[in-house]
């Protein structure tokens, strides 16, 4: 079959959105479940109001950043999906020409779930072995008794089997719907560009620009996923800089490193997709004399602007999630001190947002100069 | 003029080294239709690229006027191939998700040519401006190709195998719009192809084999694209 494991090897992204969700996940529910069991012997007032606290914290931290994360595996197993049927049309298209039914050749699909499983028992896996450290960090003043690690058996499961056996499945599912399309249709892979002509494709729009418009509306999810890069390195660095007098050194570090993992990793791939997918429209423009800056320009810049929303929508996320939980969530434990927005934070995060997102354009952009003018004629 | 002189090229290293061309020299004059002829393996489409900047040469000049396509740097071999090349391929190569218009923008934008609405006409595809590649047969796809190569007022078109994936007749159409086209505008052709019927449609016909140039010839009358066998 031409679905292998090589290819869910490809989903790396997945894993370590994943390996993220699941660590955070893991912190903070082993938490709560661990600290419940010992609900009856916290006999101080301030350590009710911070035991009531972590617990909120615990359910806020886990829904947001785990459903954050979730949907955004979801997306882009989604992508991953459909850009393997967009790239092999031929190869599957075959496969039903030759009386494959779409369910048949669907099925294969499961090994997309591996990644999302590899990552998933990485981090809980490394969750696990921090679990002690993190415990020790929650009771730093000794508000509570000693909270002893526990294994459950059935939190592991759900952050561990359920999403691996449900992202193979949707795998499946929208795999068997992608390939719904006519085998003709795979076979030309004639399915990607329906006749979608818009009024303002009525303009007299110059070919460049135009290039970068049908390149962003092309591949919509990148758009997401750009943003969702973005969104990241701003809430995170702006969170672990603003929250230096609200929480542990720590934890300040913990967050910057997930946001910069997720920001990174997001970012490559996208940018890496961007590319690999417009190689023979790069091609065949350098054949026919554009320079690679015209190129880069066509392609990457598109980009730009929905990674500076993404940026702006981050820092509105962190502000409001810190000033939620300073006002709401801890507002009956003591010594809290009053959150404001922290305008150094984000002129420096922007500060170092614009130089690695730029760094990062001019590396692809380089990329492209790279490029073999022949890799049009290697079909 | 075009003076080609002692050029090779070899593709691999060590004893795996492939002499794909093997010392070839040539003049095609301007305005010339000049098809070079071969079997499969001969040599002609790495001649082609070489000879339209795609490839450098491992040895040998390619003199246009007076300027050596050998001696220019990346982005002036990009400068080069804006101001004064086009390219028909086989396999079309359209930006999928443009329309016709838009694929035909690709060629006119770098010329600044504002009537490239006109080849589209000239074409026969006015009625099909605003639909995608996936839409057109493979004879459309190959005019939408002919325009776009011919809106950027090439003073040289090289064209590979430009009907080797049509129908006869579709086929004939293809070359016929060329022809006419050529007639016009007074670029000058290239044309690669296997196919020996072609080459009576040519001024020049450069016959290769082995990547070395076996017979030149020029034909007295040229035949159009309804009059060859195929």
């Amino acid at each position: 079959m031409i679905i292998g494991i090589k290819d869910a090897v490809k989903l790396i992204g997945i894993s370590i959105i994943a390996c993220c969700a699941v660590f955070v996940c893991t912190l903070f529910l082993s938490y709560n479940i661990d600290i419940a069991a010992l609900k009856g012997e916290i006999t101080t007032e301030v350590g009710m109001a911070m035991y009531q606290a972590q617990v909120s914290t615990g359910k806020v931290v886990a829904t947001v950043s785990g459903g954050c994360l979730a949907v955004t595996s979801v997306i882009m197993l989604l992508f991953y999906v459909k850009n393997y049927i967009d790239t092999h049309g031929k190869e599957l298209g075959i496969l039903k020409a030759l009386g494959y039914s779409d369910f048949k050749i669907a099925k294969h699909f499961w090994v997309f779930g591996l990644s999302v499983f590899v990552g998933c028992a990485l981090g809980y896996v490394l969750a696990f072995l921090y679990l002690p450290s993190f415990y020790e960090l929650q009771n730093a003043e000794h508000l509570f008794p000693e909270i002893k690690v526990q294994f459950h058996p059935l939190l592991a499961f759900l952050l561990v089997g359920v999403p691996a056996i449900s992202f193979a499945a949707l795998a499946v599912i929208y795999a068997c719907l992608r390939l719904k399309t006519p085998v003709l249709d795979l076979l030309k892979e004639k399915y990607e560009y329906k006749a979608k002509v818009s009024k303002k494709e009525t303009k007299d729009m110059p070919f460049l620009k135009e290039l970068t418009r049908s390149t962003v509306r092309g591949r919509k999810s990148l758009v997401f996923f750009i943003a969702f890069s973005a969104f990241c390195f701003s809430a995170m660095v702006q969170m672990s800089m603003s929250m230096k007098d609200l929480s542990s050194e720590t934890m300040a570090v913990m967050i910057m490193t997930i946001g910069l993992v997720l920001a990174f990793v997001t970012l490559f791939l996208s940018l890496s997709s961007v590319v690999k997918g417009n190689t023979k429209t790069i091609a065949m423009m350098r054949v026919f004399g554009y320079k690679h800056s015209d190129c880069s320009k066509a392609v990457l810049g598109g980009y730009r602007p929905f990674s500076y929303i993404g940026f702006a929508i981050g820092t509105i996320y962190q502000y409001a999630l810190l000033k939620i939980m300073v006002t709401i969530v801890f507002a009956d434990v003591g010594n809290i001190p009053e959150y404001n927005f922290d305008f150094t934070a984000c002129a420096v995060t922007l500060g170092l947002f614009v130089l690695t997102y730029e760094i990062a354009m001019y590396g692809y952009s380089h990329r492209i100069k790279k490029l073999p003018i022949k890799s049009i004629m290697l079909e | 003029m075009i003076a080609i002189s002692d050029v090779t090229k070899s593709y691999g290293t060590g004893g795996s080294k492939n002499q794909v061309l093997k010392g070839i020299s040539l003049q095609i004059g301007d305005g010339d239709f000049t098809v070079i002829l071969g079997a499969s393996g001969s040599g002609k489409s790495t001649f082609l690229n070489v000879i339209s900047g795609l490839e450098r040469p491992d040895s040998g000049s390619i003199v246009y006027g007076t300027s050596d396509i050998t001696k220019l740097s990346d982005g002036e071999l990009t400068q080069f191939r804006k101001d004064n090349i086009g390219f028909i391929f086989q396999q079309y190569y359209l930006l999928p998700n443009m329309t016709v218009e838009k694929n035909v923008r690709m060629g006119a934008d770098l010329a600044g040519n504002r009537e490239y609405r006109e080849i589209i006409t000239a074409v026969g595809l006015e009625d099909k401006s605003k639909k995608y590649p996936s839409e057109l047969s493979g004879g459309e796809q190959q005019r939408v190709s002919v325009a776009r190569a011919l809106a950027k007022k090439p003073k040289v078109l090289f064209l590979d195998e430009p009907t080797g994936a049509l129908d006869e007749q579709t086929g004939r159409q293809v070359l016929d719009y060329i022809c006419k086209l050529h007639k016009e505008y007074g670029f000058t052709i290239v044309m690669v192809t296997h196919n020996q019927n072609i080459a009576e449609m040519a001024t020049t016909v450069v016959k290769m084999n082995s990547g070395k140039i076996s017979e030149i010839y020029a034909n007295g009358i040229q035949k159009t694209a309804y009059e060859i066998g195929w």
